[in-house]
C-alpha cells in the first residue's frame, strides 16, 4: 500500500479512484430508482463515437466524449419522454449506433490501442491534466447533486406529483442523463466505457440491501464506491491485474455480501415486528436479472 | 394571481386515449371550501377527471383553470396537493416516510436553501396528523397499503395547500387509516380547504363530503349538493 504511493500514476490514480468511488454511486442512485439502470451503459456506448471523432480530428479524446455523450445522453432522454414503445429500444438504438460508430472511426488510423484502452480503462496513462479535468467534473456533478437532489428525488419517487408539485420536469429528466453522462467520461480513463456503469449500479443495488431510506442509500453507496474503487486499484497494482474489472468484481462481491446481510436485518426487523407493526419481509424488487437470482 | 376564481373550472373538458373519449364533455366548477367526491364505477374517468383539472392529462378540447389560469400557465403550485393512488415502487430505492413526506415541501422551498426549521415542523405536524410519527424512520415501501395512503396524504399536508387533490385515498385502506383519514378530512374541512376526492363508495367520509359528482362513461351523470360549506373559506 505504502510502496505504491511511491508512484506519481499511482497517486493521480488513487485520487481519481476516489472520485468516481464518489461520484457514480451518487448519480446511480437516481438512475436506479427511476428504472434506467442500463442508461450508463448507452451512454458509454455512446462515448466510444465521441472518443474516435477525437482521435480522428486530433483533438481531446475526452472532451469530445464529453460533448457526444451529453449530447446522446439529452436524446435519450427526449426520445425516451416522447417515445411509446419506452425507454430500452432507444436505448438500444444508441447503443449500436455508438458503438459501431466508435469503431468506425477509430479504424483508419490503427485507434486499435487507444480504443482497447478506453473500452476497459488504463488508469496508468493518466496524467496529471487528466485528473484536474475529472476532479472539476467531478466538484460539478455533485454540486448538481447537492442542489438538485430535493427536486430530483421527488421526479424519481412519482414524476406525476412531481408535475403537480411546480418542478421543470422535463428539464430534471435531462439533467439527471446529462450528469450521468458526464460521470461516465469521469470514470471512463479508469474503468473503462464497458464497465463504468456497473459503479453506478452496484453499489446502489448493494447499499439499498441494508438501508431503510433514499439519502443513506446514496451515502452509503457512494461508500462502497469508494471501497471498491480504491481497493480493486490498489489490489490491480499489487497483483499487476487489469483495474477496470478489478474494481467491478470487488463491486459485485461487496453486493453479494449485502445482501446476506441484508435478509439477516431483515429476518431480525420481521420477528421484531411480529409482535407489534405488520412489516412484511419480502425482498425488495431486484436492479437487474443478476440480482434477481442472488437476492430473490 | 386571481384570488377570486375559485381552485378548479373546467368547461367542456375532453380527453382522448386510443381514439376513444375517457372524458367526454366534462363541466366542472370546484369552490374554494367545497369538499367534492368524485364517484362512479371503474373506467368511468375518475382518475383521469382529476388528473386533467391538474393539467396532468391535456384537454383535447374544451378547457380547464386552476384558480382562473390555465395549468400549463400556473405557477403558484405551493397551493395545490396531489394525493395519488399509490406509493410508486420505481427501482426500489427504499425511502423513508419522513423522506417522503418531506418531498411534499419542495414547492415551497428554494433549491439554493436547506430546509429550514420551518420544513421541519410542518414535515412533523403532517406526520402527526396521520399518525405516522412513530414509523417516520421506517421504509415506506415495507409499510402496509393503508400506511402507505397515509404517507401519501401526509406529503400533500405538509406543502401546506389550500386544495387537496386525492385519487382514490381510501382504496384497499385498513379500517384504522380509513378512520385516520377521516379525522385529516375533519380538521382539512373545518380548516376551509378545498378537497377534491376520487372514490368508489364513501364510508365513513359521507358526513364530511359537501358535494358528490357521478362520472359514467367519462359524462357527469349526477350532481348532489350533501350540505353546506361548514369552514371558513381561505
Amino acid at each position: 500500500m505504502i510502496e505504491m504511493l511511491q508512484y506519481d500514476f499511482m497517486r493521480i490514480a488513487l485520487v481519481m479512484a476516489v472520485l468516481i468511488g464518489l461520484t457514480a454511486p451518487a448519480v446511480g442512485t437516481f438512475i436506479v430508482q427511476r428504472r434506467l439502470s442500463l442508461l450508463g451503459d448507452g451512454i458509454g456506448h455512446i462515448a466510444l463515437t465521441g472518443i474516435g471523432l477525437g482521435l480522428l480530428t486530433s483533438t481531446s479524446p475526452v472532451l469530445a466524449a464529453l460533448l457526444v455523450s451529453v449530447l446522446g445522453a439529452v436524446a435519450i432522454e427526449v426520445l425516451r419522454a416522447r417515445s411509446r414503445s419506452g425507454a430500452d429500444v432507444v436505448l438500444a438504438l444508441l447503443f449500436y449506433g455508438g458503438l459501431a460508430g466508435g469503431v468506425l472511426l477509430t479504424n483508419g488510423q490503427g485507434g486499435g490501442t487507444s480504443l482497447q484502452s478506453y473500452l476497459f480503462g488504463s488508469i496508468s496513462s493518466v496524467s496529471t491534466g487528466d485528473l484536474y479535468v475529472v476532479a472539476g467534473l467531478a466538484a460539478a456533478v455533485l454540486a448538481i447533486v447537492v442542489l438538485f437532489g430535493r427536486e430530483m428525488f421527488l421526479l424519481c419517487q412519482d414524476e406525476e406529483v412531481a408535475r403537480a408539485s411546480g418542478l421543470p420536469v422535463r428539464f430534471l429528466g435531462v439533467l439527471i442523463a446529462a450528469t450521468a453522462a458526464v460521470t461516465v467520461v469521469i470514470a471512463m480513463r479508469a474503468i473503462g466505457l464497458l464497465l463504468v456503469s456497473a459503479l453506478m449500479i452496484v453499489p446502489v443495488a448493494a447499499a439499498q440491501q441494508v438501508t431503510r431510506g433514499f439519502r443513506g442509500t446514496m451515502l452509503l453507496a457512494m461508500g462502497v464506491g469508494v471501497l471498491s474503487a480504491v481497493s480493486g486499484l490498489a489490489g490491480s497494482f499489487q497483483y499487476d491485474l487489469p483495474p477496470g474489472p478489478s474494481i467491478v468484481l470487488l463491486a459485485l462481491a461487496l453486493f453479494v455480501v449485502a445482501v446476506a446481510g441484508g435478509s439477516v436485518v431483515r429476518r431480525r426487523r420481521a420477528r421484531a415486528g411480529a409482535s407489534g407493526e405488520a412489516v412484511p419481509t419480502t425482498v425488495r424488487p431486484a436492479v437487474d436479472a443478476e440480482a434477481e437470482v442472488l437476492g430473490g | 394571481m386571481n384570488d377570486e376564481a375559485p381552485p378548479f373550472a373546467m368547461t367542456g373538458g375532453l380527453v382522448r386515449r386510443d381514439g376513444r373519449e375517457v372524458l367526454a364533455g366534462v363541466d366542472l366548477r370546484v369552490a374554494a371550501g367545497d369538499v367534492l367526491a368524485v364517484l362512479g364505477p371503474n373506467g368511468a374517468g375518475k382518475s383521469t377527471l382529476v388528473k386533467a383539472l391538474l393539467g396532468l392529462i391535456p384537454l383535447a378540447a374544451g378547457r380547464t383553470e386552476i384558480y382562473g389560469v390555465p395549468p400549463a400557465a400556473f405557477r403558484d403550485w405551493k397551493r395545490l396537493g396531489y394525493v395519488p393512488q399509490r406509493l410508486p415502487m420505481g427501482g426500489g430505492v427504499p425511502a423513508t416516510v419522513r423522506e417522503v413526506v418531506a418531498s411534499g415541501r419542495v414547492a415551497r422551498q428554494s433549491r439554493w436553501r436547506p430546509s429550514s426549521a420551518a420544513d421541519r415542523a410542518a414535515v412533523d405536524r403532517a406526520l402527526a396528523a396521520v399518525g405516522l410519527t412513530d414509523l417516520a424512520g421506517e421504509s415506506a415501501h415495507l409499510l402496509s397499503g393503508g400506511q402507505q395512503q397515509r404517507v401519501l396524504i401526509a406529503r400533500a399536508l405538509a406543502g401546506e395547500p389550500d386544495t387537496f387533490v386525492m385519487d382514490e385515498p381510501t382504496a384497499g385502506v385498513d379500517a384504522g387509516s380509513q378512520a385516520a383519514l377521516a379525522a385529516t378530512l375533519r380538521d382539512l374541512a373545518g380548516a376551509g380547504r378545498t378537497v377534491v376526492l376520487v372514490a368508489h363508495e364513501l364510508g365513513p367520509l359521507e358526513p364530511l363530503i359537501t358535494r358528490t359528482v357521478e362520472l359514467e362513461h367519462g359524462r357527469v351523470v349526477r350532481e348532489t349538493a350533501l350540505r353546506e360549506v361548514t369552514g371558513t373559506t381561505t
